[in-house]
């Protein structure tokens, strides 16, 4: 009984979803550029034959899996099969994730990450589309020889398991069949994650120079001008030398490993109490400035950007180890304790807390001790 | 007689201050209150007492019950000059007043790095993406729908006793040892989400993400999330607390705190750990010579007395006194747990009293005839894998004073005559 209710709601959510692309308006030249990255595989236009993919002639209005004389994958053809036709909508999604619409398709191409760049390319394609196929109707059969976006570059795909369609809500196909598939703006949406490779990083750049105003306005009230902290806010920079010392002062630039952590977590949670209000150059140019600030880079005018980020290092990576906690003396020997005459003499009290006085009672005037920072 | 509500409000004002004069005022104050048979007799028993009189209040009044009012300052306390904002801060659970191994929702100690999201379950989603067959998105609907399981867990925060590393600080035991709590929770095991996913053989880690204003995110090995990871939705039987990552949090069981993640949204699946902030510039334990390590997920071996603890002096003067306190480990349940009252040069074994439960909390007694002298009070673990809780001179020598990270060092409270108790370190 439940399940209808949900995949009604779920039908509509999709139906929102999907709703704006198709009204966007691309640029045909713009597209013919974005399109020089599917040239390898794919061919449309006069004369345009199958290549490693299929041509894509009249692709607005065809079938998935329908062009003639063209080896698709199964998947593919299944969706094909439950009723997929390629229009404005099912080519935004496709092209945005290729396999998470499709499992199991043999295109490689992994998607295009901006929005610009699909209106543009969708423009371009259907400009080699018949006006009736345009039209994005679920016309049936088109005549013509074309095909959808497929290369055989990619997987040996012959045990393909059953595909699953594309479009719109779909439940899982595991063993419970609980949940539903997640669309691929769904995880695009969520998925801001950077690893110190570099995956994850989205396009775009900023310099120092744009940072320090961003820094100065957003940053500046809690982690202080230079990044230097105020009050116990974190200390973001200098440090640099400290870690040995009985009051190391661990920052970005004395102790991080990785400059894709400092994005990450800005554009996550920075600033305090605004996150994700940053644009991604923002948050370039804000790394770019911590940089500076830490005496990464010295000249103003650097730009960080998605190419040049995975080059750019940390001074005390190569200082994190693996956890060996259990080769340290008290746990390698492995002895039984000891359970009587286990010390000389009488016991001395060696430390106290009372005189360290730092214990919260509402009178509020503890200065700090060490703390958990 | 004592009035016990003075006495607690007194307390409940209270202070480190107070509550050593509570102890030093020890044993006479409570003396008198202790029933002592006067000529006359007790009044409490031989006068007609309102209670006993006048009826009380009826059903409903509390539709959700809450403690007596004489417990009022047992209660989750903040160490205000540990964090620049309470909205990115932590508290401390009241060790000292508890018993058994279950900490009561309400006392739960709580970590938050952005606040407590507010979020109705119906807007709730638990997403996992990445290197798996098919993408999902769950409701709390769906999540109830699998086969659940019940589990006891400690959640220990790594940084629990992070201030006691150079020595003897915080003088009460919720202060020193109180980021841990231990509650039953209810929830699928994580597997199960996994597998209805289909991870791909290339995922060889996971990232739990919450959906609060810090967007909480930490890497986990396939291998633990395999394991005996659970998404959990309920703690002791009710929905978990606002402040647990109410409606859904990850437990990552006998693993640092920080890796349960709260208002659990998203497991992304992958072929390498994300270094996040919270596993690289945090939650990594800087060694005296410069190195840190990190990934240092399992909580060693650990125990603390809890009673008596200087906000839990002695005041009932000599005779016979029970020794309590807490004892867990990462590694599975405890074997046995030592106690001495003159600093380590004797120990007996303590009585372990309860449920031994893998990665729970384990209680432990000790029942002494105290004869008023001086003690040097120590509780030591050990666990079913044979490791034995170190002192915290051992761990000083093994990694210096830096770490603030994964301080299970043996714990000594000193009571004098008076039966008023102080946090100490011992040669």
């Amino acid at each position: 009984m439940l399940k209808f209710p949900k995949s009604a709601a779920l039908a509509v959510l999709a139906l929102t979803a999907f709703a704006s692309p198709s009204l966007a308006e691309g640029d045909i030249d713009a597209g013919e550029k974005v399109f020089k990255k599917c040239r390898a595989c794919h061919a449309v236009g006069d004369g345009a034959k199958h290549k490693v993919g299929p041509e894509l002639n009249d692709i607005f209005g065809r079938t998935a899996g329908g062009a003639e004389g063209y080896k698709y994958s199964k998947a593919m053809i299944a969706a094909g099969e439950e009723g997929l036709v390629w229009d404005a909508d099912s080519l935004t999604e496709y092209l945005t994730k290729p396999k998470a619409m499709i499992k199991g398709t043999k295109m490689a191409f992994a998607g295009l990450k901006k929005d610009d760049d699909i209106e543009n390319i969708l423009a371009y394609l259907k400009s080699f589309s018949t006006e009736q196929a345009a039209a994005a109707e679920p016309a049936p059969e088109t005549a013509s020889e074309a095909e959808p976006v497929e290369t055989a570059a990619a997987a040996p795909d012959a045990e393909e398991p059953a595909t699953e369609m594309a479009m719109a809500v779909e439940a899982s196909q595991g063993a419970y069949g609980l949940g539903r598939k997640a669309m691929p703006d769904e995880i695009a949406a969520w998925d801001i994650d950077i690893r110190p490779d570099g995956t994850g990083l989205p396009d775009g750049k900023g310099t120092v120079a744009e940072g320090e105003p961003i820094y100065a306005e957003s940053c500046a009230v809690c982690h202080g001008d230079f990044g230097e902290g105020a009050g116990r806010w974190p200390v973001l920079a200098g440090g640099q030398g400290t870690l040995l010392k009985e009051r190391p002062v661990k920052t970005i630039g004395s102790y991080w490993p990785y400059l894709s952590t400092v994005f990450d977590y800005v554009r996550r949670a920075m600033p305090f109490g605004n996150a994700r209000s940053l644009s991604d150059d923002d948050v370039y140019a804000l790394t770019a400035y911590l940089m500076y600030l830490n005496d990464i880079v010295e000249d103003e005018e650097f730009e960080l950007s998605k190419q040049n980020f995975t080059v750019m290092r940390l001074p005390n990576e190569a200082n994190f180890i693996a956890d060996d906690r259990l080769s340290e003396p008290h746990y390698a020997k492995g002895e039984e304790p000891c359970m009587s005459d286990c010390k000389p003499g009488p016991v001395q009290i060696t430390a106290r807390a009372q005189v360290i006085d730092v214990t919260p009672d509402g009178d509020g005037d503890e200065s700090s001790g060490g703390g958990i920072d | 007689m004592v009035d016990r509500t003075d006495t607690k409000q007194a307390q409940q004002t209270a202070s480190r201050r107070s509550f050593l004069k509570a102890g030093l005022m020890g044993g006479a104050a409570v003396a008198a209150g202790t029933g002592v048979a006067r000529a006359a007799g007790d009044p409490l028993i031989t006068e007609i007492q309102d209670w006993n009189r006048y009826l009380g209040e009826g059903v409903d009044v509390a539709p959700y019950g809450k403690p007596s009012e004489f417990e009022a300052d047992v209660v989750r306390r903040s160490v205000p000059w540990l964090t620049a904002d309470p909205v990115s801060s932590i508290n401390f659970t009241p060790l000292h007043e508890l018993d058994g191994i279950i900490t009561p929702n309400g006392l739960c100690f709580e970590r938050h790095h952005g606040g407590t999201a507010t979020i109705a379950p119906a807007d709730h989603r638990l997403m996992i993406h990445g290197l798996v067959d098919t993408p999902l998105v769950f409701t709390m609907e769906d999540l109830k729908r699998f086969p659940r399981e019940n589990r006891v867990y400690f959640l220990e925060c790594a940084a629990n006793g992070g201030m006691e590393w150079r020595g003897s600080q915080l003088n009460g035991c919720q202060f020193t040892h109180g980021m841990i709590h231990c509650v039953v929770y209810t929830g699928v095991p994580l597997r199960y989400l996994l597998e209805e996913a289909g991870v791909k053989t290339t995922g060889k880690w996971l990232l739990a993400e919450g959906a609060d204003a810090a967007a909480m995110t930490r890497s986990i090995p396939m291998e633990k999330a395999l394991d005996d990871c659970l998404v959990a939705f309920k703690m002791n039987g009710e929905a978990l607390r606002p402040e647990q990552g109410y409606p859904l949090r990850l437990c990552v069981p006998g693993w640092e705190g920080n890796m349960w993640v709260k208002w659990l949204r998203r497991l992304e699946i992958g072929d390498a750990p994300w270094a996040q902030r919270e596993e690289t510039s945090k939650y990594t334990d800087l060694l005296a010579g410069g190195k840190a390590r990190r990934h240092t997920w399992v909580m060693d071996v650990k125990s603390v007395i809890t009673s008596p603890s200087p906000q839990a002096p002695v005041t009932h003067g000599k005779g016979p006194l029970v020794i309590t306190g807490l004892a867990w480990s990462g590694s599975g349940t405890i074997k046995r747990v030592d106690v001495t009252i003159d600093g380590g040069r004797t120990w007996q074994t303590a009585r372990i009293d309860g449920p031994s439960l893998p990665k729970a909390l384990h209680r432990f007694y000790l029942d002494i005839n105290w004869d008023g002298s001086e003690l040097l009070l120590q509780s030591r673990a050990i666990d079913d894998q044979g490791l034995v809780q170190p002192t915290k001179n051992e761990l000083r020598a093994a990694r210096g004073e830096n770490s603030i990270y994964h301080n299970n060092g043996i714990q000594t409270w000193h009571v004098n005559n008076d039966g008023v108790v102080e946090n100490v370190e011992v040669s």
